[in-house]
């Protein structure tokens, strides 16, 4: 699975700590979530999206698709 | 909230538990609760003293948490049998008990410590294949621990039946299983640490 959570995330001049902060999750979660090596549940998917203003298909590209 | 509550009843249990050993004169016990406890607890002591809370317990450590708890809860019951069979047959002679338990406290914190940690920093910087070498490793590792203890019964007991001087289990429970577990052994560490290592580089600033 591909992230675009970084250049989402530049978008709108979001730190790590600070989209962490939004999300309620640990920095190293936000990290290892950008390098696409932690797969988020559902649930945090969702927060995630909502805080980058944008939709779950966008943030998070799987490699079949 | 539910992880603070934990903490505090975790705290209050472990102080209750270290009056009651030092009561018994335990002071072993004591210290290898005492340094197990800043062991597993410096991230939280450190984010306490830090920033004055405690860090965000979100699902990825909770599944972190989760595995290293089940890894750490397998081996206690493995190593309390190994124990129980070693003190059954008297291999500490007069060794205090408060040392032995205390030893072992100590080795299942150490390993409750790297399960975290693998599951942690260690598996989600490996590839594909130095998992598979990792799991090779320790499965080997695990055959030849087995070894040593099968080799030593068997050489036993063929010098028994047979009433002469076994060589061929005695050069494998004494030389070759011991070389192959150092080298499983050696092998997973490199590829742990190289994991772990991969772990610290990567790290971005915010």
């Amino acid at each position: 699975m591909k992230t675009r959570m970084k250049e989402y995330r530049a978008r709108l001049s979001l730190t790590q700590e600070k989209l962490a902060e939004i999300v309620g999750v640990r920095r190293e979660t936000i990290i290892f979530l950008e390098k696409g090596k932690y797969n988020p549940s559902l649930k945090l998917a969702h927060s995630i999206a909502r805080a980058l203003e944008a939709g779950i298909e966008d943030i998070f590209v799987f490699d079949d698709d | 909230m539910r992880a603070r509550l934990i903490l505090i009843a975790y705290a209050v249990i472990s102080v209750l538990g270290l009056m009651m050993m030092l009561a018994r004169e335990n002071v072993y016990v004591v210290g290898a609760l005492v340094l197990g406890f800043l062991l597993l607890g410096h991230r939280e002591l450190w984010s306490l003293v830090r920033y004055r809370r405690l860090p965000v317990i979100d699902e990825r450590v909770r599944h972190n948490l989760t595995g290293a708890m089940r890894l750490t809860g397998g081996f206690f019951f493995l190593a309390s049998i190994v124990l129980i069979l070693l003190l059954r047959f008297d291999v500490f002679e007069n060794t205090p008990t408060g040392l032995i338990i205390s030893g072992l406290l100590v080795i299942v914190g150490v390993v409750y410590l790297i399960s975290y940690h693998y599951y942690d920093r260690v598996c989600p910087n490996l590839g594909e294949t130095a998992m598979r070498w990792l799991k090779i490793c320790l499965i080997t590792a695990g055959l030849a621990l087995s070894t040593v203890a099968l080799a030593i019964v068997l050489h036993n007991m063929v010098s028994a039946w047979f009433g002469f001087e076994d060589a061929f289990f005695f050069i494998l429970g004494l030389l070759v299983a011991p070389a192959v577990l150092a080298a499983s052994l050696l092998g997973s560490l490199a590829v742990f640490i190289k994991g772990l290592w991969a772990s610290f580089r990567g790290v971005e600033p915010a």
